[in-house]
């Protein structure tokens, strides 16, 4: 990981392979998300950002406006 | 891989890790992706230090016998040691993740183990055998007295301690027995 980049934590709602793949199309072309990874096996479905700038708050924003539940997993 | 051993790959979750380590979930998750991620990460660096311990101080152009006392004490010392790798082995080579962690490390050990194998038998110190034939004579029983030692019993439940006198007696048939007649 590049030293300028951030790792961000969020426990989502987003269990479906359904829901991974209409998350993909918003994150893959984002251009603040450099990495992204969701564990759906997890009871949180943990979604794990690299970003360079993108903030949480603008994350969390993203998601709900898909339609997902989103906060910051401390 | 306490936890890993004790839960199995099953039960494991990186939530359970997190309690069982007193450390915030979001905390693995800066380190690991998911599940997998961390168990293939553990295997890795399990195989990785295993390896590392076994091949302590081997040489393949040494003699046979030399080569192989060399094999037995370095397994016999880690295996002691660490008792839960063992059992994490088993588990690692009955799941779906042995291919992805094993990768390089077979191949650097497999080639210095066949040189060695090879070198033995082109002087004359060792039966040219198949190599499963081999490794059951070879290592199999080594193996057998650690199962023992950490049951604490032997197949027929008569108690059980590996002390070196049994260890080097075992040795000292194994390689008999790989002796070309």
């Amino acid at each position: 990981m590049n030293p300028s980049q951030t790792i961000h934590i969020f426990k989502t709602d987003i269990k479906t392979p359904e829901d991974k793949g209409r998350l993909q199309a918003v994150l893959d072309r984002h251009e603040d998300v450099e990495t992204w990874h969701i564990d759906q096996e997890d009871i949180d479905c943990v979604l794990r950002i690299v970003s360079r700038s993108a903030s949480p708050t603008q994350i969390i924003d993203l998601l709900h406006t898909q339609g997902y539940r989103c906060s910051e997993l401390a | 891989m306490e936890l890993l051993v004790h839960e199995g790959f099953e039960g494991f979750s990186v939530n359970r890790l997190a309690k069982v380590c007193q450390v915030s979930v979001a905390t693995l998750y800066i380190y690991y992706q998911d599940k997998n991620d961390l168990i293939i990460k553990i295997a890795r660096e399990q195989i990785t230090t295993m390896g590392q311990a076994m091949m302590k101080g081997f040489d393949p152009e040494s003699s046979f016998e030399e080569g192989m006392r060399r094999q037995w004490a370095n397994r016999y010392q880690y295996l002691v040691k660490n008792p839960l790798v063992g059992p994490f082995m088993e588990q690692l080579r009955s799941s779906t993740y042995m291919e992805e962690v094993i990768g390089s490390f077979i191949n650097d050990f497999k080639g210095s183990m066949e040189r060695f194998y090879k070198n033995a038998v082109a002087r004359g110190e060792v039966a040219p055998l198949p190599f499963a034939v081999f490794w059951s004579i070879a290592f199999a029983p080594l193996y057998s007295l650690l199962r023992f030692h950490k049951e604490k019993k032997t197949v027929d439940g008569s108690a059980f301690k590996l002390t070196e006198k049994v260890l080097w007696q075992t040795f000292d048939l194994a390689m008999k027995a790989l002796k070309p007649s």
